[in-house]
């Protein structure tokens, strides 16, 4: 995955390591640099991207990325604003989050919101695939950022047991150990796998949407991501429990509760028979 | 081929008195078998505890000859393939190899941590059934206190227990317990330290629990519930009030033959509703939580339930830390109050609350019958403040659950848990009292002018009444009322139960129309029917 | 068990000659329960023998006990011939365990309902009336067992002897000192040796030289390892640091976007850990201050780190101050910096104490 921006954050690292500097001053000398350079960088970006406001369909879209721009000027551009610089107070730019985010959050329906909440909400989609992936290829054209790669099926040679390991790192603290999902913070939540297609595992690992943290192909690669999704697709969501309904997965509180409602209730109702009158 | 003849009639009674000659067991089993027990299916619900129990030592046993209590670390080479060459204790890998490689390891797994559930609960329904009926008052408040220690340790067991796996969501409930005991002003490090023999986690702690959980806790429950069981056999059991039950009486079954075969058959059914579930629902997936390693976790990490009231108690409680400036400074964390004082104060109110309520009332007679809830609204309101506590406890304890499956904020959940837990038992007190005044006018009122009917007559000077029908034959009172005494039994409130004990429709599930067959007792001629009562009156003067 | 059976049931009921070859086989059980002040006031058959109902009865009963043999040959069956070993999807072998629960269930239930059939509809039914004797004990027994024991304390006469009894106590307490001592002298463990509590495995190593972040595999982490909005995981670079043996080291590396991560540096240079960030890059201890449960709900647009056991949010652009829940204490910060490789290194060990608060902990 080389898109722009990465390579851009790469040269940002690099730039970074060299006045790794030990001493104070110099520290201050290198987060100066730093600055300088990030100004650059971002003056750069202005250059790159101010040209287009101006200049309404330049530099030239292909023919998919013209059809998104159709739809996007549709459907997204109240909140996400002209060549989706973004609206204060509405919607966030969507220079540089790459097609990856737009098949994450078109895809699953999240996108069109209805309205402001503290999180959205996975929802029929409104689009179908082709359309999404017009949209996404605007967003790509105009601005760069991941993308997933080609198929439908990206888990095919994934190792479940390194899967497995790396989704209780990385995924279970939000997702839950069965991947049913978990609440957050103020009513924001880790959404439930089971609706997630391989893609849009993949999709939201490049794009970190909402609050999820963004998982780099530097951090967890492709091969470690098909495993994770084989993990997830496979021993999660294929395999049937051994041990009979597993009572939602939700650990300790619906067993609790499923003694109750079932043992308990079922016991007294034995122990009225027998002491029952007739 | 000719066999020296026995008389096989005669046999067993050779064989006793064969028996009886050695050991003189004569009187003492005839004591046995006459022994009388009061029926009532409330009386039952310490059974399902006590046979769960069985069941928990039989399943446990079998789990012991696979299990290993050791943190070696080995590299899983199972067959549950999505954790094959996944390095873990040699705790964690045994108790999988329980779950797939020992062929009906998992249902012994699942029925043991199943009844274990029950166990607890059991305990719990049981507990509830003695509080409100009054049950504990002298002479059993020992059985009460060992009753409530049975709890506790029950809750270790289940604690302990629920630790061997050695897997992620155990291991995540036993770093909370090493933090319970850090907690613990001056001597919390020492004690932790001690406990897992260092820092947590260290390397021992599973053989610690191993040993605590299968010889000195059993052997413990065993003691307390052979004691309990013992008292409720030399006190005799309590009775509810009703015809001919006196407090110096029990009135009910013989143990034999009809109360032990009824014990018997309620043993397998506990057995069967186990094993029912055991096999219907899954219970712990270890597998999927993963080796406990001290960087991993689950979102809705729980204990099981009857641990959970300790969790929600701590999600409750607001950080408030205690400095105390002396030297470097010392400090009591705000997690020692939710996890280590306010148990203690559970146990001493629990375990004293028959010697409070007795010096409270200067009680101090010898109580054989029991209370209807009703009867004693201040108990019973004090066990609803209870009850009420203890379930915004526990639904906290799973909050993060209900957050995200109702899509309540989380944030909004603690808050109304810290809300509810001050505001809902005190309202829980008051409308329990309320109900049960209620009630007992309600009684009052059926014995003092009858059960309504449902008629409706229209008095000459064209007024409504409706129609009572009087429990008692008429006392020569004008308007023909008797004044019957409540006597702490069920009051009869609809006209089809008037007439009996029970209710007048037999059957448990669907109505038997017919009548019985014509009792014949070889000890007893039959009963004679009641008078008919034929006399009908209004309850005009019912205010 | 009180013991009373020499005085029978009511008086002037004789007591019955139960060798009396006239008497029934009920007679006899009913003067038994009397001389155990056992009244059977009610005991009535609940069927006529050999009529309809009783032999309908006994087929429901039967049924019941054929169905637990033919339910137990069933989980013998399923025990011995069914696939069990576990394989990958929605084979067989998953009905396993379900069957096994479901097949013994039915045969525990059918016993079960088939022994309380019996004994509920087939038994007569009966009413029993036994007294309870409450302090039955007379007051004479009381006082000869009372002045029993004050005649066997008096003989001993430790009112007369004081010193035999003082000295038997301060003989007995030593000896009941050495029944605990092995066991509190095993288990106690100097809580801070080496100062466990108070250092991890991010502590630089003997040469002074830093330790490097890892991650669960033992790769060192550089970085363009971690994208903006990402966080990762990391252990101390040495020798089992990715193990329990220190469950108190891991930390939470998380690259914040520029705007949060302005806020987090100003909020550090407020309690003098202007160095502790490297660049976008803060390290949080993931051990919760709380009860030790790993802090790792990292929520990268409101950079609040949720603790999922007892719900302790913290935030991590003020210094991981605990803004909601139980929480009292900040994470502990871990001082980063980057070697001359490239790889993230801990500039010195945690400056705070990790994990869970105890009493000494200041």
């Amino acid at each position: 995955m080389t898109s722009d921006n990465d390579r851009r954050r790469g040269l940002l690292a690099r730039l970074r390591e060299r006045p790794a500097a030990r001493s104070r001053g110099r520290r201050r000398l290198g987060a100066a640099v730093r600055l300088f350079a990030a100004l650059m960088l971002a003056g750069g970006a202005y250059t790159v991207f101010a040209p287009g406001v101006q200049a309404q369909d330049n530099p030239p879209l292909t023919g998919a990325a013209a059809e998104g721009k159709a739809l996007f000027d549709v459907s997204c551009v109240t909140c996400h604003g002209r060549n989706a610089q973004g609206v204060e107070g509405r919607g966030p730019s969507l220079i540089g989050v790459g097609a990856a985010s737009v098949e994450f959050q078109v895809g699953t329906g999240r996108m069109p919101m209805a309205r402001q909440e503290a999180q959205a909400m996975r929802k029929p989609e409104l689009f179908t695939d082709e359309e999404v992936r017009q949209l996404g290829q605007y967003i790509q054209e105009l601005g760069g950022g991941p993308v997933v790669p080609a198929g439908d099926n990206l888990h095919e040679d994934g190792n479940i047991a390194a899967g497995g390991e790396l989704f209780r790192i990385n995924c279970s603290q939000c997702h839950a150990f069965g991947g049913g999902g978990g609440a957050l913070s103020s009513g924001k939540y880790a959404p439930s796998l089971a609706p997630a297609t391989d893609r849009q595992i993949y999709a939201a690992m490049l794009s970190g949407p909402q609050n999820m943290p963004v998982f780099g192909d530097n951090q967890i690669t492709p091969e470690q991501k098909a495993d994770l999704i084989a993990y997830i697709q496979q021993t999660l969501k294929t395999d049937q429990d051994p041990g009979g309904f597993n009572l939602g997965r939700y650990g300790p509180s619906t067993e609790g509760l499923a003694i109750f409602l079932v043992g308990i209730v079922a016991l007294v109702f034995a122990s009225l028979w027998i002491a029952g009158k007739s | 081929m000719k066999r020296r003849k026995i008389d096989m009639a005669a046999v067993p009674g050779n064989a006793a008195r064969g028996v009886d000659d050695r050991f003189q067991v004569a009187t003492p089993l005839r004591r046995l078998l006459n022994k009388v027990f009061p029926d009532h299916w409330s009386f039952l619900l310490g059974e399902i505890a006590l046979f769960s129990f069985v069941i928990l030592l039989l399943t446990g046993v079998f789990l012991t000859f696979f299990y290993e209590p050791a943190m070696t670390e080995v590299v899983y080479n199972g067959s549950y393939a999505p954790l094959r060459g996944t390095p873990m204790s040699a705790a964690y890998a045994s108790s999988l190899d329980i779950s797939f490689d020992v062929r009906g390891g998992l249902i012994m797994r699942q029925m043991h941590h199943w009844s274990a559930l029950l166990f607890m609960a059991a305990i719990v329904v049981h507990m509830l059934r003695v509080f409100f009926t009054g049950a504990f008052r002298k002479p059993r408040e020992t059985n009460w206190i060992i009753g409530s220690l049975l709890f506790w340790v029950g809750f270790l067991a289940g604690f302990t227990g629920y630790s061997l796996p050695d897997d992620g969501l155990s291991g995540t409930g036993l770093r909370i317990a090493s933090a319970i005991i850090l907690s613990i002003p001056v001597i919390g490090s020492w004690v932790s330290a001690a406990i897992f023999g260092g820092e947590f986690p260290g390397t021992i702690i599973i053989s610690r629990f191993f040993i605590a959980h299968v010889l000195l806790i059993p052997g413990l429950l065993v003691a307390l519930i052979s004691v309990h069981l013992g008292l409720v056999f030399k006190q005799k059991h309590t009775q509810w009030p009703g015809p001919g039950r006196t407090n110096e009486n029990v009135v009910g079954e013989r143990m034999f033959p009809r109360y032990a075969l009824k014990q018997g058959g309620f043993f397998m059914v506990v057995f069967g509703v186990v094993a029912l579930m055991s096999g219907l629902f899954q219970i712990n997936p270890i597998w999927l939580f993963g080796p406990y390693e001290a960087w991993v976790v689950s979102a809705a990490s729980q204990p099981d339930w009857y641990v959970m009231f300790l969790d929600g108690s701590t999600r409750l409680m607001p950080a408030w830390e205690i400095n105390i400036p002396i030297g470097d400074g010392y400090v009591i964390p705000p997690l020692f109050w939710p996890t280590v004082v306010l148990p203690g104060i559970l146990v001493a109110l629990s375990t004293l609350y028959p010697f409070l309520e007795a010096r409270h009332l200067k009680d101090r007679k010898s109580h054989n019958l029991l209370q209807r809830p009703r009867d004693v609204p201040a108990r019973t309101a004090v066990g609803a403040m209870a009850v009420s506590f203890y379930v915004i406890l526990t639904l906290s304890g799973a909050n993060d659950v209900i957050a995200d499956k109702f899509q309540i904020s989380l944030n909004a959940m603690t808050w109304a848990g810290r809300v509810g837990l001050l505001v809902v038992p005190p309202l829980a007190y008051y409308v329990t009292y309320r109900i049960c005044l209620g009630l007992q006018q309600h009684d009052r009122e059926v014995l003092a002018h009858g059960v309504e009917t449902g008629i409706i007559r229209r008095l000459p000077d064209g007024r409504f009444v409706e129609v009572h029908q009087p429990l008692s034959a008429s006392n020569g009172h004008a308007d023909g009322h008797g004044e019957l005494e409540y006597v702490g039994w069920v009051v009869p409130k609809k006209m089809n139960r008037l007439g009996a004990l029970g209710p007048a429709i037999r059957g448990f599930f669907y109505p038997i129309e017919k009548p019985a067959e014509a009792p014949v007792s070889p000890g007893h001629p039959p009963v004679e029917p009641r008078p008919e009562r034929e006399e009908i009156t209004s309850g005009e003067s019912r205010r | 068990m009180t013991t009373h059976t020499e005085h029978q049931t009511q008086p002037g009921r004789e007591p019955l000659d139960v060798q009396d070859p006239r008497l029934s086989q009920f007679d006899i059980v009913r003067e038994g329960a009397r001389r155990d002040d056992i009244e059977i006031v009610h005991y009535e058959p609940q069927v006529v023998p050999g009529s309809k109902a009783e032999r309908r009865l006994t087929r429901t009963v039967a049924l019941f006990f054929l169905l637990t043999g033919l339910a137990a040959t069933a989980f013998l069956v399923v025990y011995i011939w069914w696939p069990w070993q576990w394989e990958a999807g929605r084979g067989g072998d998953k009905w396993f365990t379900p069957l096994l629960g479901v097949t013994l269930g039915i045969s525990l239930l059918a016993v079960g309902f088939g022994i309380l059939t019996w004994g509920k509809k087939l038994l007569p039914k009966e009413v029993s009336i036994q007294d309870r004797h409450e302090g039955a004990v007379s007051e004479d027994d009381r006082t000869i067992t009372g002045q029993t024991m004050l005649y066997m304390a008096d003989e001993l006469g430790v009112k007369r002897r004081p010193l035999l009894g003082i000295s038997l106590l301060a003989g007995l307490a030593p000896v009941g000192a050495v029944a605990a001592a092995p066991l509190v002298g095993g288990l106690i463990e100097q809580p801070h040796k080496n100062n466990q509590m108070f250092t991890t495995g991010f502590a630089p190593a003997e040469g002074g030289g830093k330790i490097r972040l890892v991650r669960e595999d033992g790769r060192p982490v550089r970085p363009a390892d971690v994208s903006a909005g990402g966080q990762i995981t990391v252990f101390p670079g040495i020798d089992h640091g990715v193990s329990n043996l220190h469950a108190d080291s891991p930390a939470l590396l998380i690259h914040l976007r520029e705007s949060d991560a302005q806020d987090a540096r100003q909020a550090n240079e407020r309690i003098g850990h202007g160095d502790y960030m490297w660049g976008n890059y803060a390290a949080y201890s993931k051990i919760c201050t709380h009860a030790g449960c790993p802090a790792s709900l990292y929520e990268q647009q409101t950079n609040r780190l949720l603790c999922p056991c007892h719900q302790s949010q913290f935030l991590i652009t003020d210094n991981a101050k605990p803004i909601f829940g139980p929480a009292s204490r900040r994470l502990p910060q871990l001082p980063i910096e980057v070697d001359a490789e490239g790889y993230f290194v801990a500039t010195s060990d945690y400056t705070e104490t990790v994990g869970p608060d105890f009493w000494e902990r200041p």
